[in-house]
């Protein structure tokens, strides 16, 4: 090793990163080097003569004088909070349109509805649906609003949701019957009913 | 684990309006900073208005301080750029920035006598102190804040890469460039 390349590893020593096998190859050389030898001295004088500097005196009032020097505290308004929450401000805003327009919808279906594929056999009277006796309905039939009395054959599933079933005797539903009242459960339904559209599109 | 740092959790409390809690953290830290300005401008007058105009800084953006630092970092990182800026608005003369030819980076504003160590400070001071203290006066702006930052105010070479924003490798590199300055300016005496 030359002078040239053992300059940067006592840089590297005074910053405490020397690595071993540097270590070891730069011992050699100091032990043979008188020049590098003295570089190091005066390197270390110079750290220990900075590092002498006293700590210069603090006015004593300086903290008092910081205090002084800030604004006035005031109250933050509610919508610095809004800026510094801004994930959480959108999903509330978000969770209020959603809950409203969905209020709005369970509200709207105060009248009876009545879906289905096949309804050719289904008679109305007030706000009760029919599946007359003898009749076949081949589908799924949704009621909304409503009563459903089942006195015929249903080929398919029944679903009533804010009302009520009645089935007779003479009944016979080959699919099963669901009752919804409640808005989860109802929202629960809606979201089925999407993905069954969306997979009857394919 | 509940190992957050004091400041930081001071600063939290801060943020939230806690006067008292800020007033905690100049208690902390208002020596270290009044140090690292008076080292780096010479003048107790200037170290002064840095060290408020820094806690008040700190004040207006508790909002942006970012817990993940640490606070020391980050109000080292303050202080520091405030006290560069003012070494800079030293220098309104072109000519005085032009660099010597003696390829270390000075400029001949640098070699106009320091202004502090008052003559009865000096009739105290050893003539090895005195000289150290003028030399890294003379030291060039940007060794000078790594020289200091290291040596007196006990940073690490990372803590001072992250108050001033710059790679490790380019602090190494300040540092021992400082050093080998230093060290030929004071040859004499060594």
């Amino acid at each position: 090793m030359d002078c040239k390349e053992a300059l940067p590893l006592l840089h590297e020593y005074l910053d405490g990163d020397l690595q071993q096998v540097e270590a070891a190859k730069l011992k050699q050389h100091l032990a043979e080097c008188a020049g590098c030898r003295k570089r190091l001295a005066q390197f270390e004088k110079v750290e220990a003569l900075i590092q002498a500097w006293p700590k210069p005196e603090v006015p004593a009032d300086m903290a008092s004088r910081i205090m002084q020097s800030l604004p006035p505290a005031r109250r933050k308004p509610w919508y610095s909070w809004v800026r510094r929450h801004p994930a959480i401000s959108v999903a509330v805003v978000f969770l209020m349109v959603m809950a409203a327009s969905f209020a709005s919808l369970w509200d709207e279906d105060k009248e009876l509805m009545l879906k289905g594929d096949d309804l050719q056999a289904v008679v109305i009277e007030g706000n009760t649906v029919i599946v007359p006796e003898g009749k076949t309905v081949t589908g799924d039939l949704t009621v909304k609003g409503g009563k459903l009395q089942v006195e015929g054959d249903v080929q398919g599933n029944l679903v009533v949701i804010d009302g009520s079933v009645v089935m007779a005797s003479t009944a016979h539903i080959s699919g099963q019957v669901k009752t919804i009242d409640e808005a989860f459960s109802w929202v629960w339904f809606k979201v089925n009913e999407l993905f069954g559209q969306l997979s009857n599109w394919q | 684990m509940n190992s957050i740092a004091i400041d930081t959790r001071l600063a939290r409390l801060a943020k939230s309006g806690d006067r008292a809690a800020f007033a905690e953290l100049v208690e902390l830290y208002n020596d270290k900073i009044y140090h690292l300005a008076y080292r780096m401008l010479r003048n107790r007058h200037e170290a002064e208005e840095i060290v408020q105009e820094t806690f008040l800084r700190v004040y207006m953006n508790l909002d942006k301080y970012d817990e993940q630092q640490k606070f020391s970092t980050w109000i080292y990182r303050i202080g520091t750029n405030l006290c560069i800026d003012r070494l800079r608005k030293r220098k309104p003369n072109y000519s005085l920035d032009a660099e010597m030819s003696d390829g270390d980076g000075n400029d001949w504003y640098s070699t106009l006598p320091s202004e502090e160590d008052t003559p009865a400070e000096q009739l105290v001071l050893s003539e090895t102190q005195q000289q150290i203290r003028a030399t890294i006066d003379t030291l060039p702006d940007k060794y000078k804040a790594v020289v200091i930052l290291r040596y007196l105010q006990d940073l690490s070479l990372q803590e001072i890469s992250e108050a001033l924003s710059m790679p490790v490798t380019t602090i190494k590199t300040r540092l021992h460039r400082g050093r080998e300055f230093l060290r030929k300016k004071l040859e004499q005496i060594l």
